[in-house]
């Protein structure tokens, strides 16, 4: 059974660090330099977004990044200078970053049927305090790091979509 | 003559991203008309006929489903060509947008190149 989870959760990890370099490189113009610690932002002021999703399968999904990383990532994603770029901008861009990286990895998954995402909620923790309990990758990008979080609940699945 | 194009989406910086991708395709778009969800959008199609609509799934009020059955219900715009644009790419959800009506589909993420081949193919079979 173990061997199964661990199987399970491999596949998740390669799949969020594939679907979050190529959401970060397609629609952020942000290139991913590496792999960085997932706990590198313990300590430090965060901006993170979350969102549940339900279907077949539903769970958690979670992103987080340093503050200068989301400012760059709204200016990249909106094509505008970093000057021009509000905090309720950067939450909104976060929360799109959110919404697109975990749609993307659940669509590449195989074992899903269908879900539906709910509206990510964006919050400014003063220091790395995850929220899902999952797989987690980050990434390491011009100035900061950022990290994704999926947990899927294969066998608590609900059918709202 | 440029292209008129609508786009449906509750957030505003993803209606923002689209217009940029749609720029950097090289698209000539004399007119953009956006909408937050499907009940606005159908507001602006009757005021405003439109070359193509490219529409999200999920948004308050009346969703992209409920959006593209009403286009397709009757009415001046029940053949616009409608691309939904989405993070959802399972197979349910691709076969329920096409059955509805939609003719084209864009799974987030994408870039400029995939939004224009998309759509000349969807304008190019439209206008056969």
């Amino acid at each position: 059974m173990n061997d199964v989870v661990s199987e399970m959760d491999w596949l998740i990890g390669a799949l969020l660090h594939s679907c979050g370099e190529h959401v970060l490189d397609t629609m952020f113009f942000s290139p991913v330099l590496g792999e960085a610690d997932p706990r590198a932002g313990t300590g430090r002021q965060r901006l993170a977004s979350r969102l549940h999703f339900h279907g077949t399968p539903s769970g958690d999904f979670e992103v987080d990044a340093d503050p200068g990383i989301a400012r760059s990532l709204a200016a990249g994603f909106l094509g505008i200078d970093e000057s021009e770029v509000t905090d309720s901008l950067e939450d909104e861009v976060m929360a799109e970053f959110c919404n697109m990286t975990c749609g993307s990895a659940l669509s590449s998954l195989g074992r899903v049927e269908h879900f539906s995402l709910e509206t990510p909620a964006t919050t400014r923790p003063n220091e790395f305090a995850p929220a899902v309990d999952g797989v987690r990758r980050a990434f390491l990008l011009d100035g900061g790091t950022l990290s994704a979080c999926l947990r899927v609940d294969f066998d608590r699945s609900c059918n709202h979509a | 003559m440029g292209l008129q194009i609508l786009i449906v989406d509750d957030s505003p910086a993803m209606r923002a991203f689209i217009r940029r991708v749609v720029k950097l395709s090289g698209i000539e778009v004399e007119n953009y008309f956006e909408a937050a969800n499907g009940a606005e959008a159908l507001e602006r199609l009757a005021a405003n006929p439109v070359d193509a609509v490219l529409t999200d799934i999920s948004m308050p009020v009346m969703d992209g489903e409920q959006f593209v059955r009403k286009m397709r219900e009757a009415g001046p715009f029940q053949s616009t060509p409608v691309i939904v644009i989405s993070t959802d790419a399972t197979i349910h959800r691709i076969h329920t947008m096409r059955a509805l009506g939609a003719v084209g589909y864009l799974q987030k993420p994408f870039g400029p190149e995939q939004l224009r081949d998309e759509l000349d193919r969807v304008l190019a079979v439209h206008h056969e």
